[in-house]
């Protein structure tokens, strides 16, 4: 059975983004459905032989040879011992699991991507995602906040895409850093702040976000005093999917299942459910 | 109608025959007063009236721990062989048998689970009926789940009738004949008339968070966990990983887990989205009434009455359950 059984992958890059995370370029068998078909925001199951397995959200774009981007804090008890890893060690995948965000219902529409932290890799997927398709013509707009500077993820590509006009760029840190010069235009100020300065219309714009679950709250109402309807809030939650199949019961929300209803889930999906966000 | 009897003085030949299909289980009371689903030896007879075994059949098809992957640095995770003799479970309750129907749904379907696959394959039912007591509540519901079996004894005075509900059972059937009488009669109701009905669907409200009795029942409940653990249709499972001290090898195991501890919700960071009791409580009574996924609506609660009895503060849902929950019997 494909999805009980992890498939052999290699590293075959582990570079330091930040302090405390890193890029993991992984390979795998090519056409592997676990590299070449996912949709942003799906996640996959990746396993440290000997130390366990996690759930991983994709971060880069499907391949035909392979690859697979992740990106990796490491501060778990996977993701510590990762950090010694080298090219060529060999970890297992499975996947991929559960529902990313809806890409057809965002055509024509404003996109609104907002990353709090680590929320960054599943939305850079997306933002890869969007980038890509042809006929994307609306308005591509990303905050992104993280603790400090340092902190923040994909930065000098995220300029890059901002320099060539493909979007729009809001940066953001919780507090100066001491030693490192911010990026141009970061300002020192919380997610919701930053949302707070923008000019959207929220009848053309859908929103996706992905950040630490604090922040999840406060977030959706401001969106929804912006006018944004509950059905235009995507929203991926983070769960411990430990089977990705639907069967550990680790994930549930209400009634739904992270892994398998999940874990994107627009916030009209979400009206009423106890412990959905906090 | 014409009805395939066995004689009660014919039950210990009954036993005798079984045995040749596969090793024989059923309801064993052990030297410490435990009534238990276990191997049943020559000369041993098992008291097929007796109600409720404390561990549910569940754990012949999911072992408390068991492995589900094993490394080696040479060939990578291997899926574990599993090998599984026949085994013939004898005494299940319609409630036991509900509660295997609801642990298939989970684990067969579209992606069977390999190793609950292979034992559930190995697996020959045989229900009998049994009269509710004060802690069973399969007759306060209609169940969807369906109490299956491949042979069912109805209980009669002096013995049982014996009707076969697969080609297995057929297969056992011909294999005790000269052991059953034909007799004229009426065949008694037992308590699987309470599954297998069709529950339509509706839109059912998320459970009210301000009503007293969550936080009520929750400072009673010590969060020990026996309630799951004794449950039919409880299956949550924590996830482990071991390296085997060669350093080029290891297991990956999954053990019973509980809703009712504080580490099951927990996330990245320690954050935890049921961090109190009446949370957790909660997520407990979504699962036996109301179904996850994709068997949401389908109520997990059997109504074998397991936790009530093993519960240290006599915790029971059903007066909650009846005032929540509308689809009752009439």
């Amino acid at each position: 059975m494909v999805s009980a059984l992890p498939v052999q992958a290699a590293i075959t890059a582990i570079s330091p983004l930040t302090a405390d995370t890193s890029l993991l370029i992984l390979h795998t068998e090519p056409d592997h459905p676990v590299a070449s078909s996912f949709l942003p925001g799906q996640f996959l199951e990746f396993s440290l032989p000997g130390v366990g397995e996690i759930p991983v959200s994709y971060c880069g774009y499907p391949s035909v040879n392979g690859s697979i981007e992740l990106c990796i804090r490491h501060v778990g008890h996977v993701t510590t011992p990762l950090k010694i890893a080298l090219p060529g060690d060999s970890v297992g995948l499975r996947g991929p699991f559960g529902r990313g965000f809806p890409l057809p219902s965002f055509a024509g529409q404003d996109l609104l991507l907002i990353a709090g932290g680590l929320g960054m890799a599943p939305l850079r997927s997306l933002l890869l995602a969007l980038l890509q398709q042809r006929d994307f013509s609306g308005r591509l707009i990303l905050v992104y906040g993280a603790r400090e500077t340092g902190a923040l993820l994909f930065l000098d590509e995220l300029l890059e895409f901002k320099k060539q006009g493909k979007i729009e760029l809001h940066l953001g840190v919780d507090r100066p850093d001491f030693c490192l010069a911010g990026p141009p235009d970061c300002q020192i100020a919380l997610l919701p702040t930053l949302l707070d300065r923008l000019d959207i219309d929220p009848g053309r714009t859908c929103a996706a976000i992905c950040g630490p679950p604090v922040v999840y709250p406060q977030l959706v109402s401001s969106l929804r005093l912006m006018g944004m309807a509950d059905a235009r809030i995507h929203l991926s939650l983070e769960r411990r999917m430990k089977c990705g199949v639907g069967r550990c019961g680790h994930c549930a929300v209400g009634t739904l299942l992270c892994c398998v209803d999940g874990p994107v889930f627009s916030n009209a999906e979400l009206a009423g459910i106890e412990e959905a966000l906090a | 109608m014409v009805i395939q009897f066995i004689a009660d003085h014919n039950l210990e030949a009954l036993l005798e025959r079984l045995r040749r299909y596969g090793e024989l289980h059923a309801p064993v009371l052990s030297d410490d007063g435990v009534l238990r689903f276990a191997a049943l030896t020559q000369g041993e007879t098992s008291d097929l009236s007796a109600l409720r075994t404390l561990l549910p059949p569940k754990k012949y098809l999911l072992h408390p721990q068991e492995t589900i992957l094993n490394y080696s640095a040479d060939t990578g995770y291997q899926l574990p062989v599993e090998v599984a003799p026949p085994l013939i479970l004898l005494g299940l309750h319609p409630c036991d048998l509900a509660g295997i129907n609801y642990l298939d749904r989970i684990f067969l379907g579209d992606e069977p689970d390999p190793i609950y696959a292979a034992r559930r394959a190995a697996l020959t039912l045989i229900g009998v009926s049994c009269i509710p007591d004060k802690f069973c509540s399969c007759q306060q519901m209609i169940s969807p789940l369906k109490a299956l079996s491949d042979l069912f004894l109805n209980s009669l005075d002096d013995g049982f009738a014996v009707t076969s509900a697969s080609l297995r059972g057929d297969e056992l059937l011909e294999g005790i004949k000269d052991i059953l009488e034909e007799r004229e009669g009426e065949m008694p109701e037992d308590s699987r008339r309470f599954f297998g009905h069709v529950v339509s669907e509706q839109l059912r409200h998320e459970l009210d968070l301000t009503l007293p009795e969550w936080q009520e029942l929750a400072d009673r409940c010590l969060g020990c966990g026996a309630c799951s653990i004794c449950c039919p249709t409880c299956y949550c499972f924590d996830v482990l990983e071991f390296s085997g001290l060669d350093g080029r090898s290891a297991v990956r195991v999954r053990q019973w887990d509980n809703c009712l501890f504080k580490s099951h919700a927990q996330v990245a960071s320690g954050m935890s989205f049921r961090k109190d009791r009446a949370e957790r409580f909660r997520y407990r009574y979504r699962h036996k009434y109301r179904g996850f996924g994709a068997l949401q609506g389908v109520p997990s609660c059997v109504g074998c009455g397991r936790c009530r009895v093993v519960c240290p503060t006599g915790i029971d849902l059903r007066p909650l359950t009846e005032r929540l929950e509308e689809v009752r019997h009439g």
